[in-house]
């Protein structure tokens, strides 16, 4: 086979199209997932991918391995369950902002204390794209969406600040840094205890047209005009994407 | 086993290590925490004290999808919390023992009183129809009997079983002598990571999402509820005591007040439901032998609701409320009602 077709033998094609909006962003992070596990030749038997509820938790379903949909927010404990029963396991979160840093975000700070070795990769497109467009815990501040028709009065989660001291992998990305994303996710699968990538991406339908953006490949150059790489940071910026690994004496 | 002294809370942890269990996940709550206070101490027990009552939930659903027997145990705070993943357990065909050490509520209300309010919770807390299969012994012995019970029922069924308690029976020491000579239902189900298929909680037909395929839907609630039906009548439990004088009235009681109710076998028949839900069909043909039923229970006729539901009938409700099983009280309720 084809080796740049080869990631394909983590997908269920048979079930396709997924039932995301033309211009998601999603489908790019589905793919580069399944490129991080044929670059690891995770063996599909001893791996399972679990999500929550949303856009980006209907991915599950796609992956031909055992996966779990469950019930909003509630991805990371049945994901720390299966883990803690079955060691020899690789468990793979693939969500949302939303359900991971809303409304399941209490898991999230507890997953990072217990430091379960599973590997989180969050969807961040800013926004609860699958309801029509509500503010989420990262949308920016004065960003109109359905519930901030006078802009976010909010400011968003540094979702990198949660980490504090623990000792955690974690990296941020976008969908337009396609090889960066793949690094990123596959050292995450590769790090021995809990790590997290946030991968941004875009939502055109129910947020960049809203924002004026013509298109979803507008919101992608967008990634390119922000994002800068930074390979030895000790934190990120905002506007930088990179990887952060806290080491056990606590120290980036 | 040689006879042993057991809290009620502790033979629930005994009996669940004897029925296989192999993860816990829990969260302290009154008056149900000696139950993850045994579990810590037992060797092949994974024990997790999770953030709340959802996280732990959820992650015995996770473990048990991971193969393993699993169980919680709460109070009705925290059984409230789980409401929404033991519809996603039902959707998606988990096996989880789910046990639920009633306080008084609602809210916080009093935490070290015994109440029997969480009866209607079990089986219409969350939301859409599910048709759980729920437990409520009323000793210690019966606690260990039943958890065994419950554990079975979630493998046959694959389902989340309720164990139902109160402050009252979970915090009794009686003398028991645990029998290790129970059948143990084993999974039937290979465990996570042996296949792809997908769990999920949205409307589905072998493993694939159905969002709006309507005669799907009502195709997969009618399986459930035969499952359901179906595994439960295996287990068919109640008791029932004819009065030996004749009597025109049956006294319904169950759980911690049903003790306190065994005083008046000489005045009524008594029925006590031990498989609370499914309702136990045998109560048709006994219920049709008494012109009056009165159901006595620490919440203000929940059960007899159902009771009235499935009889068809007038039932006669005496609420026992607040924690308060007094034997005085509850003669001069049951004199008055009898006088009405």
């Amino acid at each position: 086979m084809n080796k740049n077709t080869h990631f394909k033998r983590y997908l269920k094609l048979d079930v396709l199209p997924t039932p995301w909006c033309p211009g998601c962003g999603n489908g790019i992070v589905l793919k580069t997932i399944c490129q991080s596990f044929d670059e690891l030749d995770l063996p599909k038997n001893g791996t399972v991918v679990v999500s929550g509820i949303g856009c980006a938790g209907r991915s599950a379903g796609f992956f031909d391995l055992d996966s779990v949909h469950t019930a909003h927010g509630r991805a990371l404990p049945v994901a720390e369950g299966i883990k803690y029963a079955n060691d020899a396991l690789t468990v793979v979160v693939v969500s949302g902002d939303g359900d991971l840093l809303g409304i399941g975000g209490n898991h999230l700070l507890h997953a990072i204390r217990r430091k379960t070795d599973i590997t989180v990769i969050c969807y961040a497109n800013e926004i609860y794209a699958m309801t029509g467009g509500q503010v989420s815990p990262i949308t920016p501040h004065n960003t109109k969406t359905l519930t901030t028709p006078d802009g976010n009065p909010d400011y968003p989660t540094d979702i990198q600040s949660l980490f504090g001291y623990h000792n955690c992998f974690f990296a941020r990305t976008t969908a337009y840094h396609l090889g960066h994303m793949k690094k990123c996710i596959t050292e995450a699968l590769k790090f021995k205890g809990f790590s997290f990538v946030e991968v941004r991406t875009m939502c055109i339908v129910n947020y960049g047209r809203r924002l004026g953006y013509k298109n979803s490949n507008e919101m992608l150059l967008n990634f390119k005009d922000v994002y800068k790489m930074n390979d030895n940071a000790e934190e990120l910026a905002p506007d930088e994407i990179g990887i952060i690994r806290v080491n056990t004496d606590g120290h980036r | 086993m040689p006879k042993q002294l057991l809290q009620g809370n502790q033979a629930i942890a005994m009996a669940a290590e004897s029925a296989g269990l192999k993860f816990f996940a829990g969260y302290p709550i009154t008056p149900a925490s000696e139950i993850i206070h045994e579990m810590v101490n037992k060797r092949h027990i994974r024990v997790l004290q999770m953030e709340d009552e959802i996280a732990s939930i959820n992650a015995i659903i996770g473990a048990s999808l991971a193969g393993l027997k699993t169980m919680t145990a709460t109070s009705g705070p925290g059984f409230s919390l789980m409401q929404e993943s033991i519809g996603m357990a039902h959707m998606m065909e988990v096996p989880i023992v789910i046990v639920n050490v009633q306080r008084v509520g609602p809210s916080t209300g009093m935490p070290t009183l015994p109440a029997q309010g969480d009866v209607i919770q079990c089986i219409h807390g969350s939301h859409g129809d599910y048709f759980p299969i729920v437990f409520y012994p009323n000793s210690v012995a019966e606690l260990y009997q039943y958890t065994i019970m419950a554990f079975n029922a979630a493998e046959e069924s694959l389902s989340p079983v309720i164990l139902l308690s109160d402050g009252y029976i979970s915090h009794l020491y009686e003398t028991i002598t645990p029998s290790g000579d129970f059948e143990i239902k084993v999974r039937s189900r290979s465990p996570l990571g042996s296949g792809n298929r997908h769990f999920t909680g949205l409307s589905h037909e072998d493993s694939l999402p159905k969002t709006s395929d309507v005669d799907n839907y009502r195709r997969l609630i009618t399986r459930l509820q035969e499952k359901q039906q179906s595994v439960a009548q295996r287990y068919n439990y109640y008791e029932y005591l004819e009065c030996s004088k004749d009597t025109d009235t049956l006294l319904i009681s169950y759980g911690g007040l049903s003790r306190a109710a065994y005083y008046f076998k000489n005045d009524f028949s008594l029925y006590r439901p031990i498989r609370m839900f499914p309702v136990v069909e045998e109560i048709r043909s006994i219920a049709s032998r008494y012109k009056r039923i009165l159901v006595m229970e620490m919440n203000t006729g929940q059960y007899a609701h159902e009771i009235e539901r499935i009889l068809h009938r007038n039932i006669e409700n005496i609420p026992i409320l607040g924690g308060r099983i007094d034997l005085t009280e509850m003669k001069q309720k049951i004199k008055q009602k009898m006088n009405e």
